[in-house]
């Protein structure tokens, strides 16, 4: 790659993350892949004792969080061997995951 | 991606530097509270997502990178919509008094229940109201939560897990007889 593409690739990449400064209001995904993140879309992750977390690999922003039982105590599913992520978590945006 | 230029390193590092210093440029700001002490940050408000479960995760983008946790209650119990626990069976119609085998009824309500779940895998939990003993509870609502359990495998459902939370979760108040039957349930949570 020469410096001139690579610089280019950069700039895009700045531009595609919303490069304006963002206020207080952190609830929305800006720039290109614009969304409100109440319709982010999420797959399981299995960690390595078997526990599950809902992941989100939304373009340029990845998302990880618990998965809970109404106790508070982790499911631990079986939903996929450990350190697997399964279901349609790339599903919810339109950039290609290059990065 | 394509090979990079050894020559071009020392100038990518600077564009990468370049490109960190833009993304963070974002001027912190002071809280200010009555009497407390100043604290020095940045003022990051969330918005819900909900997950597949129904429950509640805080999210944030901060343009660059993305962050979510669980929203919980200060007891750690997760905030979630009703759509969470697909099935509240309540124990009257399944148990007999202080008992903890189910029903023939009962038993033929639970298989068509399992049956038509649609859902990959349930959790039951079973709990009681606040008559007898706690530890008697407790173990009364696990021996209760088994048996659903058990009828589940049965028909071939896949049971992640089964607990009993005796009289600690209640549903609704133990000082009515309307209330104590509400708190005489099994919870199965539908995993899809």
């Amino acid at each position: 790659m020469t410096i001139k593409r690579l610089t280019l690739f950069l700039g895009a990449a700045a531009v595609l993350a919303g490069c304006q400064t963002v206020g207080p209001d952190k609830s929305r995904d800006r720039g290109v892949d614009a969304k409100h993140l109440s319709n982010l879309v999420a797959g399981v992750w299995v960690d390595p004792n078997g526990c599950d977390h809902w992941i989100i690999d939304d373009g340029l922003e990845g998302y990880l969080s618990e998965r809970k039982q109404p106790d508070g105590s982790p499911v631990c599913s079986g939903a996929a061997p450990p350190n697997v992520a399964a279901g349609p978590f790339k599903g919810g945006s339109e950039i290609a995951d290059t990065l | 991606m394509a090979k990079l230029n050894f020559n071009a390193v020392p100038f990518v590092m600077a564009v990468l530097g370049a490109v960190a210093l833009l993304l963070t440029g974002a001027a912190a700001v002071q809280a200010q509270g009555t009497g407390a002490p100043t604290v020095v940050g940045e003022r990051y408000e969330p918005t819900i997502w909900i997950d597949p479960d129904g429950c509640e995760h805080w999210v944030m983008d901060d343009g660059a990178e993305g962050y979510m946790s669980p929203h919980t209650r200060r007891d750690g119990t997760p905030v979630c919509h009703r759509g969470s626990i697909c099935g509240i069976m309540p124990t009257d119609q399944l148990f007999a008094t202080d008992r903890h085998a189910v029903t023939s009824s009962g038993r033929a309500r639970l298989q068509g229940f399992f049956r038509q779940a649609n859902a990959r895998a349930f959790l039951i939990h079973g709990h009681t109201d606040s008559r007898a003993s706690d530890e008697y509870n407790m173990q009364l609502s696990i021996r209760r939560a088994n048996a659903v359990a058990r009828v589940a495998q049965s028909v071939g459902a896949s049971v992640v897990d089964v607990r009993g939370f005796g009289e600690r979760m209640p549903r609704a108040s133990n000082a009515t007889a309307h209330g104590m039957a509400q708190n005489r349930r099994v919870e199965i949570t539908c995993l899809r």
